[in-house]
């Protein structure tokens, strides 16, 4: 437990109205980990790609790799856990993370990600689902060790205490509605004109209101639209209200194929880097700066790579296009002032 | 407008002339009483009545032909999550978290009201910054706030103010995200309850006080017997609609990680995206239904404690259907 | 004669208005005082004052012997604790100006409420006796009434029957008549007759010159916080020694 932490002394009364709410009956939510089983070898077999209705489950062993488990910190070590923390509050990102079929437990590349890479260092997985506002309080605040949660690498973030280990790429893309025929080249000039919706927040947001910039210096004009959240960014996108909808790639290929039998089918138009034009942007396990964890946190997924676990588990989810060769530490990111 | 003939000894039954009269007329309407077959008086139709109504239903019929027969609804996976385990949770979270803020918080806000109307001013100006303060703070960061503030305080200790204490808590363990959603809310809950409150009480005249005092009423009962319950009548609809807005504002609560009926519509919606649509009007039909729950508590409650206010009091609903089948004659 | 209100150097100010004067007053038991004088004059602020409704800022009020609001200690008079300020009032019955039964309660809740809650009076005998009272004040029918289904005279005639029920030594009257209209004024003050008649020790502030004349057995007149004149009622209010009272009286006329 860090030594910053204090503690505090409240009066009788205050405390005494504490008690009184703890003695009602509390029910936490937390999620349950999948099916995972230590077999005699001392392997771990975690089940992925299971509880969804759009993969097939697919069994994975790994084995406890003590030369990365030395390098953990003690504290973690001691408590056994990895806590593992996942923005998907209130609203999923599939495939990346999201409610199961059994429309309870969270499932979804990342937290099974998160699991892989809990079984490597030996520890017990303890997946958190949070909202995306308290995973960021709770990474810097030492609460979640690792967040994975598709976060991308950026130097913003890593000014404000945060250390990266990435083990995706960040390719974004437009959703658009299939009878339309615009297309992204590749070039923000073929965004002149239109209205793009983004969430808040994002890097995604970022690199959009940096092409806004350079448009309106051309004379030319794109709109930009926050939602509250994806689904009402859904809702305009088949209203018509929105052009496009610029968010995480493997997202916009998810609600492409769920929405091809509904009246209002999409198409994917294009993807794009997470980290702008010059620099592939990357997704990383996102920790406290100077956790310790973050070395042990690169090495478990370049094991992971290096034995074929982690191309497996992307395959399984239809995500090997995003698949990189290796776990970098704070690589760079998208920049603060993206030019 | 009396008739020009000499004033008669009664008044009861004089009428008043048309000013064009015939000679006829004017004998007829002094003994007018002789020729009624009846002496009823028959009340005035309202033919435009029945015709405004008539376009309101059509409209109606017209908009629930819109709702049931347009495919964007899909009325099929509507009927599928409404009663889904994970929406029912959802809803049964949603009614802990509204039942329990709005019991602390009423009480908090009564607390806090008396404290703003005491004569004491430490009580007064705390009573004051309390209810300053968390009407400010928006209740997604009081919310965040508390769900971290074990990362700021690992203990809690339970003992002398400033002393030594006799119990330790790990904070992690006391405030779950379930209490800390209780607690948030109902510390925000508290601060409008508590100007709620006190507006109920000053509408209560300050005779009233004094009445009581003079009687020699301890401060207490004052309070209890007296005061409050007048007060309550002012209370009840300021605090329903309190209650409403608490009910759908406990959305906010995902932000600790709890999903209640609105939270859980919008993360299912959000790996159904063909079904937003169903997915959120199951959460407003839900929202309708708990709504017109408390709209009718309410309703008896305010009837409740308007005795004494009105000089009768109003019939109910059922009363008043009854009376006016009778009076058109559909029932008897 | 037994003195059963006495008030010594009373003085009262709101700001820098001077309400009471150094008022002295007496007032016997067993018989009517009508306290008399123009708007403004204090007269109510010093009904007020007997029984600590208006606490004074100096000087004292004893009803039959005792302190009231205060007690004497080292030579100084110190405020008591509100408990024990009201338990002195329910031995004073007050009837107010402006009609302030409790409206949410029933005629016969509002009249054993405080026997009930100050006395520990049982239920079932606070009830007996609060029939035998609002019979006395000619309601016996409006028991299970709401304030507000009254006219405003039966609810002053309640609010008589509510302060009777704590069998007090002493009843104040703050122009209970005032507010009514004036039809109603009769039915008030035949049941102030009435008590008058049985003895009861009443002080009635009053703008009612004729009804004070018949029933007060001392009148006390005044004017700017002082008293200017008191005596028997023919003497104050047929034949009076100032040309103050003359002249207020005159008005009234």
């Amino acid at each position: 437990m860090p030594s910053s932490r204090r503690s505090v002394r409240l009066s009788l009364t205050a405390a005494a109205s504490v008690v009184a709410l703890a003695a009602l009956s509390a029910c936490g939510s937390s999620a349950a980990p999948p099916a995972a089983a230590v077999d005699a070898s001392g392997n771990t077999v975690v089940t992925v790609a299971a509880n969804t209705d759009f993969t097939t489950p697919v069994q994975l062993t790994v084995p406890r790799v003590e030369a990365i488990r030395a390098k953990l910190p003690k504290a973690v070590l001691d408590r056994g856990t990895l806590v593992i923390g996942v923005g998907g509050l209130p609203n999923s990102t599939p495939p990346l993370d999201l409610i199961g079929s059994d429309q309870k437990t969270l499932t979804g590349n990342e937290p099974d990600l998160g699991r892989l890479v809990a079984a490597v260092l030996g520890l017990t997985p303890d997946v958190q689902n949070a909202s995306w506002q308290n995973l960021f309080v709770r990474l810097k605040s030492g609460q979640f060790d690792a967040g994975f949660s598709n976060i991308t690498v950026t130097e913003e973030r890593k000014v404000q205490g945060l250390d990266f280990a990435t083990y995706r790429k960040d390719n974004l893309g437009f959703e658009v509605n299939k009878n339309t025929t615009w297309n992204f080249d590749g070039n923000y000039q073929s965004l002149a004109g239109k209205t793009v919706a983004v969430n808040t927040g994002t890097n995604q947001e970022k690199i959009l209101i940096e092409w806004r910039n350079k448009l309106q210096a051309e004379g030319k004009t794109l709109e930009i639209r926050n939602f509250a959240d994806t689904n009402s960014t859904y809702l305009a996108l088949s209203s018509g209200r929105i052009d496009a909808y610029f968010y995480p790639n493997p997202t916009v290929a998810y609600h492409v194929a769920k929405t091809a039998s509904t009246p209002n089918p999409t198409r994917s138009a294009g993807s794009y880097s997470g980290a702008g034009a010059t620099l592939q942007g990357l997704i990383a396990a996102t920790t406290k700066k100077d956790s310790g964890l973050v070395e042990p946190l690169a090495e478990a997924i370049n094991y992971l790579i290096e034995n074929g676990q982690y191309a497996k588990l992307l395959a399984a989810y239809g995500l090997d296009d995003e698949a990189i060769p290796k776990a970098e530490v704070n690589p760079p990111g998208l920049p603060i002032n993206n030019s | 407008m009396t008739s020009s003939s000499p004033p008669k000894p009664s008044q009861e039954t004089e009428l008043p002339q048309p000013v064009k009269e015939s000679a006829e007329t004017a004998e007829t309407t002094d003994d007018l009483v002789d020729k009624l077959e009846s002496r009823r008086v028959v009340p005035l139709r309202h033919p435009w009545r029945w015709v405004a109504s008539a376009v309101v239903l059509v409209l109606l019929a017209q908009a629930a032909h819109a709702l049931t027969t347009n495919d964007a609804f899909q009325w099929d996976a509507f009927g599928y999550w409404f009663t889904r385990p994970v929406v029912v949770e959802g809803l049964l979270l949603t009614l802990q978290l509204t039942g329990l803020s709005a019991v602390f918080g009423l009480l908090g806000g009564i607390v806090l009201a008396l404290m703003r109307l005491s004569r004491n001013p430490v009580l007064q100006s705390v009573a004051w910054a309390y209810i300053w303060l968390f009407r400010s703070i928006p209740l997604i960061v009081l919310l965040l706030f508390l769900a971290n503030i074990t990362a700021l305080y690992a203990t809690l200790s339970l003992g002398v103010p400033f002393g030594p204490s006799f119990v330790e808590f790990s904070a992690n363990d006391l405030l779950s995200f379930y209490m800390v959603a209780v607690l948030g809310l109902s510390l925000n809950e508290a601060a409008y309850a508590a100007e709620i409150v006190r507006s109920g009480i000053i509408s209560v005249d300050q005779s009233q006080l004094e009445a009581a005092s003079a009687l020699g009423l301890p401060k207490g009962r004052q309070y209890r017997r007296i005061i409050l319950p007048q007060a309550t009548r002012a209370i009840i609809p300021a605090y329903a609609n309190q209650l409403i807005g608490l009910l759908k504002g406990t959305s906010v609560v995902y932000i600790t990680s709890l999903l209640e009926l609105f939270g859980v519509v919008q993360s299912q919606a959000s790996i159904n995206s063909g079904q937003i649509i169903p997915l959120l009007m199951v959460g407003t039909i839900w929202y309708i239904v708990l709504t017109s729950l408390l709209s009718i508590v309410q309703y008896y409650l305010e009837r409740y404690f308007s005795r004494g206010a009105l000089r009768t009091v109003p019939p109910t609903p059922f009363q008043r259907l009854r009376s006016r089948l009778r009076t058109t004659g559909v029932a008897r | 004669m037994t003195v059963a209100v006495n008030v010594r150097g009373a003085v009262k100010s709101y700001g820098t208005n001077r309400v009471l004067d150094e008022v002295d007053f007496t007032a016997q038991a067993g018989q009517v005082t009508a306290i008399i004088g123009p708007s403004g004059s204090g007269k109510s602020t010093l009904l007020r004052a007997i029984n600590h409704l208006e606490p004074l800022d100096s000087g004292y009020v004893t009803v039959r012997g005792e302190l009231i609001g205060v007690r004497l200690h080292k030579g100084r008079l110190r405020e008591l604790s509100e408990r024990a300020i009201l338990r002195q009032r329910s031995r004073i019955g007050f009837v107010f100006q402006s009609l302030n039964l409790f409206p949410h309660l029933s005629v016969v809740e509002n009249v054993i409420e405080a026997p009930v809650v100050t006395q520990r009076v049982p239920k079932q005998q606070a009830i007996a006796r609060a029939k035998d009272l609002l019979t006395k004040v000619g309601l016996a029918d409006k028991i299970d009434a709401y304030p507000r289904q009254l006219s405003g005279g039966q609810q002053q005639r309640v609010a008589i029957a509510r302060a009777l029920a704590l069998e007090p030594e002493l009843i104040l009257f703050d122009e209970p008549t005032s507010a009514l209209d004036p039809e109603l004024v009769g039915e008030v003050l035949t049941v102030i007759r009435d008590l008058a008649a049985a003895g009861t020790t009443m002080i009635v502030v009053t703008h009612e010159i004729g009804f004070a004349r018949e029933v007060a057995d001392h009148v006390v007149f005044i004017d700017a916080g002082r008293v200017v004149e008191q005596g028997p009622p023919d003497q104050v209010l047929v034949a009076p020694r100032h040309d103050r009272t003359r002249e207020f009286l005159g008005k009234l006329v």
